[in-house]
């Protein structure tokens, strides 16, 4: 009982233990238990990774006290360059290099403006998301943009970010799961991981205490503008192309992920694991919803709902137990 | 006649602007070794900003600064933390969601490779730098949200001693506490000055600071309107020359 207690003052346990209702609801209720196909869960083991990465930085950077809207609009405009790299003949993984340098470049715009100007991230990047979608759709006149002859199916590059391990395993989950413990180290045992919920806390204390509280923000920009170059070529390399539609809506998703798993809006509170574990809840509450046949475009409606309620929950246990 | 060696902290001639407001008008402040100053004034007085200024977290457009005898440029907190220059602000001083031990060490993380963490020496250092203050808490691990007021301002100036600090600053530190939390803070300072910590201890309640600092300075928009020692006054005489200082015409 001391354990569970212990477990509930967690701010993301409620969010684990309704994770794992709606496991088991989904697998019981979905027709012919397709939930739990192994086909299904290869499916979503491949897809949930693109909003998971994405979501981990802007978890990081929500606990520094920033939100990160642009997101959506760094992440297709990573791909465009990449999949443009990929025409003037630079190799996929120079390609990807390059992706990531202007995906931590537009992070760190975010960053500096954010700082300089002193305004909230949420007008600051919502400034960027709409900036760069703009200059994305004038540059690629939102054509598609196909790459399979520059990574065919079946060469390495394509193995490494798009293969299956075993013939079944997805790399996409492992990736996610390696950035999710590189980050959960950097942020629960690094020293930067403590600058990190400091200046998300009490910016000012962190500043007395000697901490460099604009270059912490700036520096978990740039992670979240590193990760949206690598999800864009990754998520390029599995659908074959650049698409002007990549990235829409991902901002509010992955705020949704990292609020589920129990990250609080005014910064300092927060964790890797409820993050992961928010990453993970927002694609299966999708993915089961369509298995139970609710309309595609009905599942918003339920997204919205589950991410209040989650909050709701979360907040109540958490005071109940403390 | 005192010698320049007997001041821990010298500033001579600050002054002070923020746009068009001229928050410090020329102010000489000193602290010596293990002397407990109380800085008193009203709203807007300029306590704070002088004090921030020597803090590191605002700059002086002019004046200087001397610790031990030597002239210094205190450009960030940072600067301010590695003179030995510790601060205490009211409610600003620690992270309320973070650990005890991670506010302690808060910008010093004592590292293993790579820069991780040690916790262990992390927790252990915590909790011998709360006992020294006579602070028994249960766990290095608990946030400090969960703590008494009383006993943040103890987590806050245990992390000072720790550091060694050659001075603290006290902003505000019994705003907002009970009659029982002031004694305990009052008692933290007393630690202090048995440790020979000079420390600078600013205050509205001129009763607070009675008690345990022995001179007083008392400050008015922008200037220092006196500079008294305890022997030479009293709880009420203070009280006047706050009032009397708010009055006169600049």
């Amino acid at each position: 009982m001391e354990r569970f207690t212990k477990f509930l003052r967690q701010r993301a346990a409620s969010t684990f233990l309704v994770f794992v209702g709606l496991v088991i609801i989904f697998s019981l209720f979905s027709p012919r238990h397709v939930f739990i196909n192994a086909r299904n869960i290869a499916a979503l083991g491949k897809l949930f990774p693109d909003l998971g990465v994405v979501a981990l930085g802007v978890g990081m950077l929500m606990i520094c006290g920033e939100f990160d809207l642009s997101v959506a609009s760094v992440l297709p405009f990573c791909a465009y360059i990449f999949a443009r790299s990929l025409y003037v003949g630079i190799a996929p993984v120079w390609g990807m290099v390059l992706a990531i340098l202007v995906g931590c470049g537009l992070g760190w715009i975010n960053g500096f403006l954010t700082v300089k100007t002193r305004m909230p991230s949420f007008i600051t990047t919502l400034g960027t998301l709409m900036f760069w979608r703009g200059i994305l759709y004038v540059w690629s006149q939102m054509m598609p943009l196909g790459i399979r002859q520059y990574i065919p199916t079946g060469s390495s590059f394509e193995k490494v970010f798009a293969g299956t391990i075993v013939g079944f395993f997805p790399v996409q989950s492992l990736w996610f799961a390696l950035f999710a413990v590189v980050l959960g180290v950097l942020l629960h045992y690094h020293r930067f991981g403590n600058w990190v919920y400091a200046t998300g806390d009490n910016r000012d204390a962190a500043r007395a205490m000697g901490i460099n509280t604009d270059w912490v923000k700036t520096l978990c920009f740039v992670i979240v503008g590193a990760l949206c170059g690598f999800v864009a070529c990754m998520q390029s390399v599995r659908i074959g192309s650049f698409a002007a539609t990549q990235g829409i809506g991902m901002e509010l998703r992955s705020i949704a992920a990292c609020v589920v798993g129990g990250t609080s809006l005014r910064g300092g509170v927060g964790s890797m694991s409820g993050v992961t574990l928010g990453a993970l809840t927002i694609p299966i509450l999708d993915n089961g919803l369509i298995l139970l046949r609710v309309p595609v475009f009905g599942i918003t409606a339920f997204i919205g709902l589950a991410t209040i309620l989650f909050v709701v929950l979360n907040t109540y246990v958490e005071r109940r137990f403390r | 006649m005192e010698t320049g060696n007997d001041f821990l902290v010298r500033m001579v001639g600050i002054h002070k602007w923020f746009g068009r407001v001229y928050a410090l008008r020329g102010v000489d402040f000193e602290v010596r070794r293990g002397e407990t100053v109380g800085l008193i004034g009203d709203n807007g007085a300029g306590k704070s900003t002088l004090i921030k200024i020597l803090s590191g977290y605002h700059q002086a457009d002019q004046g200087d600064i001397y610790f031990e005898g030597q002239k210094v440029k205190i450009r960030s907190p940072r600067d301010a933390r590695n003179l030995g220059i510790e601060t205490v602000y009211q409610e600003q001083a620690l992270a309320p969601n973070l650990s005890i031990s991670r506010n302690i060490f808060m910008g010093r993380e004592p590292v293993r490779r790579l820069g991780i963490m040690d916790k262990k020496v992390m927790d252990e250092e915590s909790m011998k730098a709360l006992a020294n203050l006579g602070l028994r808490l249960r766990s290095p691990d608990l946030p400090v949200v969960t703590l008494s007021g009383g006993e943040r301002q103890g987590v806050a100036i245990a992390r000072a001693l720790h550091f060694k600090a050659k001075l603290v600053i006290l902003d505000e530190p019994t705003v907002a506490l009970s009659v029982k939390e002031v004694e305990e803070v009052l008692e933290f300072v007393r630690q202090l000055q048995r440790e020979k910590v000079s420390v600078v201890f600013i205050t509205h309640n001129l009763y607070h600071a009675f008690d345990i600092a022995e001179r007083f300075v008392v400050m008015a928009r922008g200037l220092k309107m006196a500079d008294v020692k305890k022997e030479d006054t009293s709880p009420q005489g203070l009280s006047e020359l706050v009032l009397k200082s708010a009055f006169v015409a600049v």
